[in-house]
């Protein structure tokens, strides 16, 4: 890959963090990760070559939002940010008084200074875990830190909405970080999305961190714009006897890399990944999806569907490494395509990395059309092909669909399909 | 009244591996009306599932001559899709399994498909019917909530494509091999299911190898096939005749030069 031009150095980035009041102990962090990021490769994603891609720009610009842009849903436990802008946040005081945190990422900092040190970058997603982390420590814009103390349980979920402002050109390198306390219990929806059309890139990243005997869902929906080229990384660090749970909707219009990853550090800890992702037009999107069991008696599960239209490229990565000493652990996947378009290229991978004995592992893969046996069956009862089409893909992707725990992120998911195959073209 | 005419009827299906095309039917010729059942018998491998998926509109099946008329307008070159519309049915041999579509969903999308946007079935309605049918055909309101046939068992897809027929009405159901793989029991009720759908509207052409599902459906006419051909025509006696004779001896009555697989 080559070295991003740089006109950045240590002593303007130092500049830019102090003019924007963060506390030393970031500023180092952010220059330390700059100066390493030349070492550091991009994540490998196999069978999906973005060599030629701009990841990374060599800009920290802090800018305002247009707050008038979004409107806020004030109803729920949310934070809702449009760029580098907080626009709303609602946390009800009876979780406040149980000392949950939710706020975006530099007050806390500023006003949580021990806790974001202690986690931001260093457990789940150390900055030298690939160059594009590196690059997001060094030019984070935005963020949001969320912590649920020991003991919590919730059962709203927590929203977060982050909106890419690319009404203008600016970089968008925005950091979620979770802390999951011992024994607590919560769900996180996710949702990104892109106001305006400017071409723009974006680097999202989110650690959890999922301590002893926690429970954790997030559901991520991902609809960033047509015109923005993105780098997504998710990864959790799992405790023992912890679960944490991912649903992800890749619904994105341009060009990603999704770079999905779940630890299970500790024993008895235990992961489920699932993603669904449609890809149309030109777009072009690689995924990994990776569970590591490190602790013994883990379990991980990946599921992967994907529906490809139009000339399209998606590949599905699904990546079950048993390190040795991980005894008595499981590690499942099955990761699927199904073509709609000939001119379209999928690639499902199953990679296994087992270095233990004493495990249990399965895995399952397949590209291919749709089942003219199927589509028959169903017009033979009157249906007309595109209804039909649409019933055998919500079929194909309803081991993911339904597994998402919240209704409305499903029938909002089911929506976007719906409205994904509606505009992408399909041939026989 | 409406009708469904053969005539003349000539189809091929290409083989996969050799590409060559063979011809399956060879002439076929039938006019049936609503209000009428008709059963075509006939020794296996002779065209009976060729002539239903021919009338249904599935790709394999290439016809290179004669004509096809539903109430008198050539369905041959319309999609399968449009046939249905048009008011045809087919009990399929093996129905396909598509999970993730609800048996139920896929009723409701199937009784709105022939209606207008603006007549679509309301959800009291449709409950009404399907729990009627479900009644009618003892089967539990769970297999509705299952995805469409599977993991369903033979006999469960078979009363599966009745429960169909009987929420879709069509004007005329092919049932092909509605009887294999059923005990006596299930038998009886996919028969009654069929039997209480008889009326003026509605007209069916049971395929059966055997003689005894048409001891629970009577049919008004009954057709014999052998070798791409119907070779005779008569009414329900005429299944009693081939039960005591068998394939063989209708062939040797009618003193035809065919080979039957499973001489009986
Ligand atoms: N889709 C197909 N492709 C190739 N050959 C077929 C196909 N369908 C039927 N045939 C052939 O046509 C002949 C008649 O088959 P079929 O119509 O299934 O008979 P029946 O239902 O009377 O037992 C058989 O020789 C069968 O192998
Ligand atoms: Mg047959």
């Amino acid at each position: 890959m080559d070295a991003v031009e740089q006109t950045m150095d240590a002593e303007k980035l130092t500049q830019l963090a102090e003019q924007h009041q963060e506390p030393e102990w970031l500023i180092k962090k952010r220059v330390a990760a700059f100066q390493q990021m030349e070492l550091l490769k991009y994540p490998k994603v196999l069978r999906f070559n973005y060599r030629n891609w701009q990841m990374a720009s060599n800009q920290l610009d802090w800018t305002e939002s247009n707050v008038k842009l979004v409107k806020s849903d004030l109803a729920d436990t949310h934070l809702l940010q449009l760029g580098q802008t907080t626009i709303s946040v609602n946390l009800p005081t009876k979780l406040a008084d149980q000392g949950v945190i939710l706020t975006d990422l530099f007050t806390a900092v500023n006003d949580y200074p021990e806790l974001v040190h202690q986690y931001l970058m260093t457990q789940a997603i150390p900055t030298d875990d690939n160059y594009l982390a590196s690059y997001h420590a060094a030019f984070l814009t935005s963020g949001i830190f969320l912590y649920v103390p020991a003991n919590v349980e919730m059962d709203e979920p927590i929203k977060l909405e982050i909106l890419q402002d690319s009404t203008q050109t600016s970089d968008f390198n925005t950091h979620t970080l979770i802390v999951a306390g011992e024994n607590t219990k919560f769900s996180v929806i996710q949702q990104m999305n892109t106001v305006g059309n400017q071409d723009n890139l974006a680097n999202a990243l989110v650690e959890v961190i999922a301590k002893e005997n926690s429970h954790v869902s997030i559901s991520a929906l991902d609809q960033l714009g047509e015109n923005t080229r993105a780098y997504l990384q998710r990864r959790a660090s799992v405790a023992r006897n912890a679960t944490v749970n991912w649903s992800i909707g890749m619904m994105n219009e341009g060009d990603t890399v999704g770079n999905f990853e779940t630890t299970l550090s500790e024993d008895g800890a235990q992961a489920n990944a699932k993603v669904v992702a449609i890809t149309k037009g030109n777009q072009r999107v690689g995924i990994n999806t990776g569970i590591k069991n490190v602790g013994k008696h883990t379990a991980g599960d990946i599921l992967q569907r994907g529906v490809i239209l139009d000339q399209s490229q998606l590949v599905f990565n699904g990546i079950g490494d048993i390190i040795h000493g991980a005894a008595g652990s499981e590690s499942e996947q099955e990761n699927r395509i199904l073509m709609m378009s000939n001119e379209a290229h999928g690639n499902a991978n199953p990679i296994l990395l087992i270095d233990e004995n004493d495990v249990l592992a399965g895995h399952a893969a397949s590209v291919g059309q749709v089942d003219q046996t199927q589509l028959y069956y169903l017009m033979s009862r009157g249906l007309s092909q595109a209804t039909a089409e649409h019933l055998v893909i919500r079929g194909f992707l309803g081991a993911v669909l339904t597994a998402i725990p919240s209704k409305v992120v499903r029938q909002k998911l089911i929506s976007i399909i719906e409205r994904k195959l509606a505009d992408g073209h399909e041939d026989k | 009244m409406a009708t469904l005419e053969i005539k003349d009827l000539h189809v091929a299906v290409t083989d996969e591996e050799t590409q060559h095309a063979k011809e399956i039917l060879k002439g076929v010729n039938l006019t049936m009306k609503t209000g009428e059942i008709h059963a075509i018998m006939g020794p296996n491998g002779t065209g009976k599932s060729t002539l239903s998926e021919t009338i249904m509109g599935a790709a394999a099946y290439q016809v290179t001559q004669g004509d096809i008329l539903l109430n008198g307008e050539s369905i041959v070159d319309m999609p399968v899709d449009e046939r249905a519309r048009k008011g045809l049915f087919l009990g399929m041999q093996y129905p396909a399994e598509i999970q993730g579509v609800t048996n139920a969903e896929f009723l409701r999308a199937a009784m709105n498909a022939k209606r207008a946007d603006d007549d679509q079935i309301s959800v009291m309605q449709f409950l009404k019917e399907l729990d009627k049918n479900l009644d009618l055909l003892d089967m539990s309101e769970e297999m509705t909530e299952r995805y469409l046939n599977e993991g369903f068992s033979g006999g469960e897809k078979k009363r599966n494509e009745i429960l169909q027929l009987m929420m879709i009405k069509p004007s005329f159901a092919l049932l092909d091999e509605i009887d294999s793989g059923l005990d006596i029991d299930a038998l009886k009720v996919v028969s009654k299911g069929v039997n209480a759908m008889r009326g003026d509207n509605f007209g069916s052409l049971i395929i059966t190898h055997y003689q005894r599902l048409l001891n629970y459906i009577v049919p008004d006419v009954v057709h014999i096939m052998m070798d791409g051909r119907i070779v005779k025509t008569g009414d329900a006696q005429l299944a009693k005749t081939l039960e005591r004779e068998g394939y063989a001896g209708i062939r040797d009555d009618l003193d035809l030069d065919v080979a039957l697989v499973d001489e009986n």
